[in-house]
């Protein structure tokens, strides 16, 4: 069957009186397709729909429908062809559902608004459809937020439209009905070639179902494409100006979004407490990264002026200082001494090496001495400023001893978890 | 969806429920009308000296009928006016505590009302009452909804409208005392009997050019009123229905107005009849505009017949103003809206 245009956008600007909100946007979707719009926040998808269905008159451009001009369709043939479910409707009236439902068949109604068996008939099946037919009775103002939304959905299917847009008319759903409303949306879509634009925040959810995406920016599109195609982390990191990953399930091959929060949210208190050699600002990322993990961290010998001595005062982190340009004192050593025996793992961070710090690699010494696993950072060579190359060389005894060397503080949280946490010492 | 849940719906989709609720609401209709029939033939029967039928082998017995009757349709037809243009601002500003009188509407079209009664009376002056105090009113009503809308850059909340609209009417009214303080002494009783709202009969003329501007206007909300329904849902939800959204709330408030100004030129201005009744028939029949429109208009003739009588009766034979009998029943009845509109959505 041939596919026909269902809605084009032809360089369309739109808006308000004193802003313009969308920016030359153009896109065709094709009859049947299932469609999500995303994009941040206030990134004019709203306004997007608002322009299609002509409710907003494009500033420039022009939209169309099924190849006629929206502004030129009448609205009874418009609401015949694009139905609209908004992210809430408010009755300010106790009507019921029934009579809720009812107003999707209006413009086909006559004058005196009575409905014909035609009408009855969408009526009902679009409230089975949608699970409401129990609630036709109730005043539509007493229902849940759920139930209103799917009440909704009946009323703009009994409008028996060609495309259905839904503003973000899901997110306020349960669990169980947000997959049933999605389920219905899909078999419209499969069976009755509906076309639907759904705009979605849930960009997971959105993989598994669509067809097609179109991502928004600050009112411009800027990716349309599979949801393979316009899932790259990328793109979407930077559009939503956060940290996003993009993975695909091995066994159902669904893209799945996750964001930072997402691995926060189950980080708990590991228990394990790490002491970390540091200075010249070389600890601050090194303490941030471990405490978000969800490890008790120390640090020291440190110079009481380092910029590492500040982050740990200001990440609450015990640590042990000593006086600018003197040499590290014994007393000041055995206090560390303490705090690694205290600890159950040693880190040694991008630290530079001069005759005043070097002392601070016994503390890693004692710490394998004692059988604790020790982490050195990688490429000691470089920062090694003490005569003689001391510092490479006790790394290098230091590494023989056990102690392993790390790139990337990924690749170290990870040793971490391995090693301190699980306590799997096999390499 | 489990085929259980689907049964049961298509159980409760069988006719014969579908069939009881209608006969209970048939019910309702005919125990409605049965009551506004009781009640008018009360309020005809209602004097000084208590309920009797006035003798009517007497000119003056069949006087007093007739001029109970005339009453009668005065009351009928700014009751029908009010309470129907009530039914209108209610839907279409989706606003439970709109009505004429509260948005102002009543105060520009009684300014424009006391300027034509100041300046002159007879015939043109009688003709030319309702169109000046129309006018007058929609020029109100613009005022009052631009006042309340601004900064908002969508339907103005119900309270920025209702104080935007008690604020224009107090001005109107202001300007009102001002005209009539430097007006002549028959000017001055002239406004303010009429002004303290009474269905005391006009002129012949008058009343016939208003019933026809009533019917005419009842006509046209009525025939909108299954767009009111949907306007309910908001000017936005409407125009995806496919609905000449806007067309539709300009015309309904002009026909609103007209019907507050042909209200407020029979009978001077009289309160909270555009709200009460609306409500309470809602609260009766549901809010189908269908039903409500008509339903709204003779309930509201009637309880303004019925106020009437009461105003008549009560301290006779000194005759309260039948707006300060409103007025004491509606206000309560603001109030609790008011309260209940605060505590949970807008039911009734």
């Amino acid at each position: 069957m041939m596919q026909h245009d269902a809605m084009t956008f032809r360089n369309v600007s739109a808006g308000y009186k004193q802003r313009k909100v969308l920016n030359n946007v153009s896109f065709t979707v094709k009859e049947g397709e299932f469609v999500s719009l995303i994009g941040p926040n206030g990134c004019g998808k709203s306004t997007l729909l608002k322009t299609a269905a002509a409710l907003l008159k494009p500033l420039s451009g022009k939209v169309e429908l099924f190849g006629q001009d929206v502004q030129h369709i009448k609205p009874a043939l418009r609401a015949s062809l694009l139905g609209v479910v908004p992210q809430k409707i408010e009755s300010p009236m106790a009507f019921t559902v029934d009579q809720i439902v009812m107003n999707g068949r209006i413009s086909s109604m006559g004058r005196w608004g009575t409905p014909s068996p035609v009408d009855h008939d969408l009526v009902e099946r679009s409230m089975i459809y949608t699970d409401v037919l129990d609630l036709r009775e109730r005043f539509f103002t007493e229902l849940s937020g759920g139930e209103q939304q799917r009440v909704a959905l009946a009323m703009v299917l009994a409008q028996d439209p060609k495309i259905i847009m839904l503003d973000e008319s899901i997110s306020h759903l349960d669990i169980n009905h947000r997959q049933e409303v999605l389920q219905i949306l899909m078999n419209l879509n499969r069976e009755k070639q509906m076309t639907i634009l759904l705009v979605s925040h849930d960009l997971t959810l959105s993989a598994g179902i669509s067809d097609r995406f179109l991502l928004m920016e600050a009112g411009t599109l800027v990716k349309a494409g599979t949801p393979v195609e316009v899932l790259e982390p990328e793109v979407l990191s930077r559009v939503y100006n956060c940290d996003l990953h993009v993975q695909q399930d091995p066994y159902t091959g669904y893209l799945q979004v996750t964001g930072a929060i997402d691995s926060l949210r189950h980080r708990q208190k590991l228990n394990r407490s790490v002491h970390v050699i540091a200075g010249g600002g070389s600890g601050i990322e090194l303490y941030r990264r471990l405490l978000i993990e969800g490890y008790e961290v120390t640090t020291g010998v440190l110079n009481r002026l380092d910029s590492d001595a500040e982050a740990a005062r200001a990440l609450n982190i015990p640590a042990v200082l000593e006086q600018p340009f003197s040499p590290v004192g014994s007393e000041v050593i055995a206090q560390a001494l303490k705090m690694v025996g205290d600890a159950d793992a040693v880190i040694l961070s991008q630290v530079p090496f001069g005759s005043g710090n070097l002392v601070n690699l016994t503390l890693a010494e004692a710490a394998l001495n004692s059988g604790k696993p020790v982490f050195l950072a990688d490429g000691i060579t470089t920062r090694d400023y003490t005569e003689g190359k001391a510092a490479y060389e006790h790394a290098m005894q230091l590494a023989a001893q056990g102690a392993r060397f790390w790139r990337t503080i990924p690749e170290l949280l990870a040793m971490m978890m391995q090693i301190v946490y699980y306590g799997k010492t096999e390499n | 969806m489990d085929m259980k849940r689907l049964k049961r719906s298509v159980v409760c989709a069988d006719n014969s429920f579908t069939t009881q609720s209608h006969s209970r609401a048939a019910l309702r209709m005919l125990l409605f009308f049965a009551a506004l029939m009781v009640l008018l033939a009360l309020s005809m029967l209602l004097g000084p000296s208590g309920i009797g039928i006035p003798d009517l082998e007497s000119p003056s017995g069949s006087a007093i009928l007739s001029l109970r009757f005339s009453r009668l349709l005065m009351g009928m037809m700014t009751g029908a006016a009010l309470s129907a243009s009530g039914v209108v601002f209610q839907a279409l500003l989706r606003n439970p505590l709109a009505e004429p009188y509260v948005l102002g509407v009543s105060g520009g079209a009684g300014l424009g009302a006391t300027l034509t009664i100041l300046a002159g009376t007879g015939v043109v002056a009688s003709f030319s009452l309702p169109v000046v105090a129309f006018l007058s009113a929609v020029v109100t009503l613009m005022v009052v909804y631009g006042i309340a809308s601004q900064g908002t850059s969508g339907q103005p909340s119900v309270y920025s409208l209702i104080l935007s609209g008690v604020i224009v009417s107090s001005i109107c009214s202001s300007i009102i005392m001002f005209l009539v303080s430097t007006a002549s002494v028959e000017g001055m009783h002239n406004v303010i009997w009429w002004m303290l709202g009474s269905l005391q009969p006009v002129s012949a003329g008058q009343q016939l050019l208003s019933a026809a501007l009533l019917f005419g206007a009842l006509a046209g909300i009525w025939l909108l009123s299954p767009r009111l329904n949907a306007l309910a849902l908001g000017r936005e939800m409407a125009h995806y229905q496919g609905l000449h959204a806007d067309l539709v709330i300009v015309i309904g408030l002009l026909f609103a107005t007209l019907l507050a100004a042909i209200a407020v030129s029979l009978s001077g201005m009289i309160g909270f009849v555009g709200l009460i009744v609306p409500h309470v028939m809602r609260a009766i029949f549901g809010p189908d505009h269908r039903k409500l429109v008509p339903l709204a208009a003779l309930g509201g003739g009637v309880f303004l017949v019925v106020c009437d009588a009461v105003a008549r009766t009560l301290l006779a034979p000194v005759e309260i103003p039948v707006g300060v009998v409103t007025a004491l029943a509606g206000g309560p009845f603001f109030l609790i809206i008011l309260q209940r509109r605060m505590k949970q959505a807008w039911i009734a």
